[in-house]
């Protein structure tokens, strides 16, 4: 299991396309795949209803867990989609 | 059989008869068996298939969408394809089916969850509570195999009734085959409302619950002009309404009776009004409304599909111009992508140029870029046209802007075309320099909605205020003359595309005030061209003059009825 800890780069925070490329990212990826707010309980990755819902703006910080194969190279690209400005996305 | 009348909003003054279909009534299940009569495994399987075969209805809907009306309206099908593979909600319809529930009655428990967190999140965010219930509704359909109309094939003569339309459904009428439609909810500037006046389909919306009871295969008149929708019509009622109108639609360029050439354009906000307004006989796209580009989706849209749209609109009117207004934002028309904050008075506040020099300045560059791109690919004359401007510093710094743009494309040696450049006139501020905006820009053109708006102090929503809120008071009749005055006396074209222009009992005056364009909804322009031709300028600013020399609307409207 691997755990990681991520401020929110994109300023629309974890919302709209950010929101929806997280969750497209994430389930290219085998692992299992959890993100957190500080003091919620995690929600699965790959639902952008669950995602979304989080409420996370810019600036905040986010736990993501992952669990399995692919664990690790998940870890890394959702880190740089929460990393990466809005305007940098590759179309 | 006696004919029943049901009233409701008329959105176009057409009026159609023809034979009743019904769009997308809820789909019965009843109440859910037994538990232990539901076989767990089966309804898995069910489920499982329902949800491939939504997945695949909407990519169809996708690719249709994209190709007749636009990329951008298409995306609304992307989200729905999200959420529909969404584990959180398919987890929940699961667990309902384990726990002993029919594959859709397990939808309907498993997406209201879903649909009550996002109502509970309110802004933004409650708006995808729709698109949930959209998704929900396909499923049970689908399980229910209950039958969907195909609203691109509905046979000839067809009135469609429907709770409401979405944008998505009205895109896929086609005018040849539906004689009108007519709506329970819905408003006068619903999408489905602008969507009727700009091909020309009789509609009602609005009509209430009553509508709900009409039977299929019904022969109904939907009048769009008294707002009614009669059922069971008699004879002498459907003859009526068979006879449509009898307004010729004139291709060519109008001119007065004396030779003063009027050039009659048409607004459009989506490229599937483009038509519309050709099979009217626009000159010319007097207002090309450019947030439907942006609405609906979860980020903007990227410079090349902008220059695509722009391009379509121009190369629908190779002969005439296309006046392109950019993104116009705040007050009533947030967007889901753009941090707008909350105003006490979102329409004192931060709308129009104020945002694209602003906070919008990124998308606002993007979308010059786009426009000058497009100028030098487009057969029609592009031109563009900004909203909101108060300030000669607003216009020069907006000018800069466009002036930086093209010196960028030029150095990466991209090809671009510099268009004609000019404002909305909606606010006061903007009369009263009107003669230093001339200086500076090739046209203006006049938003009676806000200008009336401003001028009266009087909000175009408020009903209390409504009676303020009307153009053809001397105080904004003033405006538009001193406007006109400026744009004249600089030796630039002046238009106007508020709702104002479409009204055909005011051409005459308009004329007389010295408007060089009038840009309406696509459904009026035959009325408004009709007119052209049998005015005489020297009666008609004899008319003007009266009406600007009037201290009363009052005076306004005698003049007005004197004079036919």
């Amino acid at each position: 299991m691997f755990e990681r800890t991520i401020t929110i780069v994109p300023e629309a925070g974890l919302h709209a396309r950010p929101a929806s490329k997280f969750v497209e990212t994430a389930n290219q990826f085998d692992a299992d795949i959890q993100i957190a707010t500080e003091g919620d309980d995690p929600v699965n990755a790959r639902s952008m209803l669950s995602v979304s819902g989080l409420g996370v703006e810019h600036g905040e910080e986010v736990r993501l867990i992952a669990d399995g194969e692919d664990a690790e190279a998940a870890l890394d690209a959702l880190e740089t989609v929460l990393t990466t400005p809005e305007d940098e996305y590759d179309e | 059989m006696s004919e029943r009348t049901l009233s409701g909003i008329g959105v176009t003054p057409l009026s159609g008869v023809g034979t009743v279909v019904w769009y997308d009534q809820d789909v019965e299940i009843g109440e859910p068996p037994a538990a232990e009569s539901v076989d767990a495994a089966a309804e898995h399987g069910r489920f499982e298939n329902a949800v491939e075969q939504a997945q695949e209805e909407l990519q169809a809907e996708r690719d249709r969408t994209a190709e007749k009306v636009g990329e951008s309206e298409a995306e609304i099908f992307d989200a729905h394809l999200q959420f529909l593979n969404d584990p959180q909600i398919t987890g929940a319809v699961e667990d309902s089916i384990d726990e002993g529930l029919p594959a859709e009655h397990a939808t309907r428990e498993g997406f209201q969850q879903g649909i009550e967190q996002l109502e509970a999140a309110g802004g933004r965010m409650a708006e995808r509570a729709d698109d949930l219930r959209d998704i929900r509704d396909r499923l049970v359909r689908i399980l229910a195999d209950a039958e969907r109309i195909d609203l691109s094939a509905l046979p000839e003569g067809t009135v469609l009734l429907a709770e409401m339309l979405t944008p998505s459904d009205t895109a896929q009428l086609d005018p040849e085959a539906v004689a009108g439609f007519a709506t329970a909810e819905g408003g006068r500037t619903s999408h489905a409302a602008i969507f009727a006046r700009s091909i020309g389909i009789p509609a009602v919306v609005s009509a209430g619950d009553d509508l709900l009871d009409i039977e299929a295969d019904s022969e109904v008149v939907v009048d769009g002009e008294a707002g009614e929708v009669i059922v069971d019509p008699s004879e002498a009622t459907r003859e009526r309404a068979s006879e449509r109108r009898g307004v010729e639609v004139r291709a060519d360029r109008v001119e007065t009776a004396d030779g003063k050439e009027i050039e009659v354009a048409a607004n459009v906000g989506t490229l599937a009004e483009l038509e519309g307004a050709v099979a009217q006989g626009a000159d010319a796209i007097g207002l090309f409304r450019t947030e439907f580009l942006f609405l609906d989706r979860e980020a903007p849209p990227d410079e090349d599909e902008q220059v695509e749209t722009y391009v379509e609109a121009l190369d629908a009117f190779p002969e005439g111009r296309v006046v392109v207004r950019t993104l116009d934002v705040g007050g009533d028309k947030p967007i889901p992508y753009i941090e707008a904050d909350e105003e006490d008075n979102p329409f004192l506040g931060m709308r129009g140029i104020r945002r694209s020099l602003g906070p919008d300045a990124d998308l606002f560059e993007i979308q010059i870029r786009a426009l000058l791109r497009a100028g030098a690919k487009g057969e029609g004359t592009l031109a563009v046209m900004f909203p909101l401007v108060t300030t000669v510093g607003e216009v020069e710094a907006t000018l800069d802007v466009v002036e930086e743009v093209a010196a960028d494309l030029e150095s990466e040696g991209v090809d671009y075309a510099m268009p004609e450049l000019g404002v909305m006139i909606e606010t006061p501020a903007a009369v009263f320099v009107a003669d230093a905006l001339a200086e500076r820009l090739d046209f203006f053109s006049i938003g009676t909605n806000d200008l009336a708006q401003y001028v009266m102090a009087a909000s175009r929503q408020n009903e209390h205020v409504a009676d303020l809120h009307d153009p053809s008071d001397p105080a904004v009749l003033r405006a538009i003359h001193r406007a006109v005055e400026a744009a004249h006396g600089g030796d630039i074209w002046i238009g106007m595309c508020g709702e104002m222009a479409g009204d055909p009992e005011l051409t005459e005056l308009l004329i007389g005030l010295g408007l060089d364009e009038l840009s309406m909804s696509a459904v009026t322009i035959p009325d408004v061209k009709a007119n052209v031709v049998e005015i005489r300028t020297d009666d008609a600013g004899e008319l003007a003059e009266t009406a600007l020399e009037s201290a009363t609307k009052g005076e306004v409207r005698a003049a007005l009825s004197d004079d036919t």
